[in-house]
């Protein structure tokens, strides 16, 4: 190749000696912590297994009765609605705000952006407890400026009525993503070439048709790339419920996170661990991270080609 | 030309409310924070009288310290550790030819997604049969395990961008594979490694699921479990819980603005190579 084969073999014998040591920390670790879990999960998603004794094989049992299970089913419908309406609202809010943002004077636009950027850095533990407390519904912030506002009859538990939990929690996911969305989106915007929208001026084109026609089309890999991070931050979804609700009221906001942890490691004590059956729902968001992954990468090619 | 007044007017007039709303949650959780705890049920929604009692209560009360501590050296030692790990396999990755090295590191990118939720039940038990449950050191491993491939993609991205020919003179010169990268190499990464080391800080310092899981003992908990936690032993005491959010968010908040550049460069980075 290089100087390496100029100089002879000894070079090159040492280049690999040093690449392989180089990878060898990273990599025992990867493979007893990361890779053996992901293969130790799947293979206890076919066991039932109370964590005591040795597992018991029941071969796709677990995958079965999670279909009969109406708390799974629900877990799994949660899942993805949340999943798809944060997503949907983080990329268009994001989007909008970017421009917003793009458009105005610079030094007000670092303002803004530190301002929509802040409750992306704060813990999820950090925003789960602080809009616990704004929901909570006898002192709670929000039903406290709704009655000085002489709205009282929209005051309402928002956490505890199953019809109101899943929006509740959307606020937040969306309050703390935004910014990040609203960046990324900004970076894409800077890109865009401006004499683009100078040629499309000229030829006639208004703020509506230069925004469809040319920031648009221009923004799709961003685009692919914030709905694929959407889904897999959905797909994930755990510290913000587990704080907030757990899963209630009655395994309303109950996903795939909250009830596989509940099953695992218990919320009610005394129960015995379901480690077989938690599994498999392990084995269920690992696929769907996957499917988000292999999305991306199929959006992104095709906003290649 | 357009007018860019119209523009620039129309989006302040959107964006401000909108900032307002953003930014509400803090503001009130910083005016609960310093309010009498007589005043949270039935006082003014604006406080009359600020006290600073409630971030002595908070300091005080809940060991407040002791978990500000643990946090900060789990944290610490996470970020050292990524960071070794992370530069010397993105080194190699990026620049030493060596056979299977495409095949490796696409085994390393493959698994990059898995997230926590869906591995914690065999972290869990893999710790057990290690005796590692309920111990720092246990906690430390699966962090720093977790986060280094992830930091290792990062670095090799940075690691790609100098030339060849620099490494190909200092082997001329006769040094050492290892003093090359100690010497040479890692000095001209300092901005990756910045963002490596703000990145990795952040998302320590915010882990919740896997300490909340795998430590029991109160004593060695860091800050996140600690504030769910309080949130049900001090669910009525309101200016002392969120006076602990506060304390819990400064050193974020400190980091971000100080080294904001990299802080967002490190962000985008690692969305965009994902």
């Amino acid at each position: 190749m290089r100087a390496g084969h100029l100089l002879g073999t000894p070079l090159r014998k040492s280049q690999r000696i040093a690449g392989y040591a180089f990878i060898l920390p990273t990599f025992v670790l990867f493979l007893a912590f990361v890779l053996w879990p992901i293969l130790y999960t799947a293979y206890l998603s076919l066991t039932s297994w109370g964590g005591f004794g040795a597992p018991r094989f029941v071969q796709f049992d677990n995958y079965s009765r999670m279909l009969h299970d109406p708390v799974a089913r629900r877990a799994l419908l949660v899942t993805l609605v949340l999943t798809g309406v944060t997503t949907a609202v983080l990329t268009f809010l994001g989007l909008v705000t970017a421009v917003l943002v793009n458009v105005i004077w610079p030094k007000v636009g670092v303002v803004v952006r530190t301002i929509l950027f802040i409750p992306g850095i704060v813990s999820f533990v950090v925003s789960a407890v602080l809009w616990k407390l704004i929901y909570d519904p006898n002192i709670g912030t929000l039903n406290r400026l709704l009655g000085a506002i002489g709205l009282d009859g929209l005051q309402h538990p928002w956490l505890a009525d199953h019809k109101t939990v899943l929006p509740a929690i959307v606020v937040v996911t969306v309050w703390g993503g935004l910014g990040f969305t609203m960046l990324i989106y900004f970076a894409g915007l800077q890109s865009i070439d401006p004499n683009l929208y100078e040629a499309a001026a000229m030829d006639g084109a208004n703020t509506v048709q230069q925004f469809r026609h040319i920031t648009v089309p221009s923004l799709r890999i961003v685009t692919g790339l914030i709905v694929s991070l959407g889904l897999l931050n959905g797909f994930k979804a755990f510290d913000v419920i587990f704080v907030m609700t757990g899963g209630g009221p009655n395994h309303a906001s109950e996903v795939l996170g909250t009830y596989l942890y509940s099953l695992a490691f218990g919320t009610t004590s005394g129960s015995i661990p379901q480690l077989g059956y938690a599994s498999a729902f392990s084995v269920v968001t690992m696929v769907l991270c996957t499917l988000a992954v292999i999305a991306q990468l199929w959006l992104t090619r095709r906003a290649d080609r | 030309m357009r007018k860019p007044w119209a523009g620039k007017s129309f989006a302040t007039f959107v964006l401000f409310p909108f900032c307002v709303l953003m930014a509400f949650p803090f503001g009130w959780m910083l005016l609960t924070s310093l309010r009498e705890q007589n005043t949270i049920f039935n006082g003014p929604i604006i406080p009359r009288k600020l006290t600073g009692t409630a971030y002595r209560d908070a300091w005080t009360s809940i060991e407040f310290p002791l978990h500000f501590w643990n946090s900060v050296w789990i944290t610490s030692v996470t970020v050292i550790g990524v960071l070794v790990f992370a530069t010397l396999s993105g080194y190699a990755f990026a620049k030493l030819d060596f056979p299977f090295r495409n095949t490796l590191f696409v085994l390393l990118l493959t698994t990059l997604m898995m997230p926590s939720t869906a591995l914690i039940i065999p972290l869990y038990l893999e710790l057990k049969s290690f005796g590692l449950l309920d111990s720092q050191a246990g906690l430390l491993v699966l962090y720093i395990s977790g986060s280094a491939p992830f930091a290792m993609f990062l670095m090799r991205a940075f690691f790609q961008t100098l030339p060849d020919e620099l490494i190909e003179a200092a082997r001329v010169d006769g040094g050492s594979e290892l003093t090359i990268f100690r010497r040479v190499i890692l000095p001209l990464t300092r901005p990756g490694i910045a963002t490596v080391v703000i990145f990795q800080f952040l998302s320590t310092w915010n882990e919740f699921l896997i300490a909340n899981t795998v430590l029991r003992n109160t004593d060695s908990l860091p800050l996140q479990p600690v504030l769910f936690t309080l949130m049900g032993q001090y669910s009525t005491n309101w200016p002392a819980l969120t006076a602990g959010l506060t304390l819990s968010v400064v050193p974020v908040v400190i980091v971000y603005v100080r080294m904001q550049r990299q802080f967002v460069a490190g962000m985008m980075l690692g969305a965009v190579k994902n």
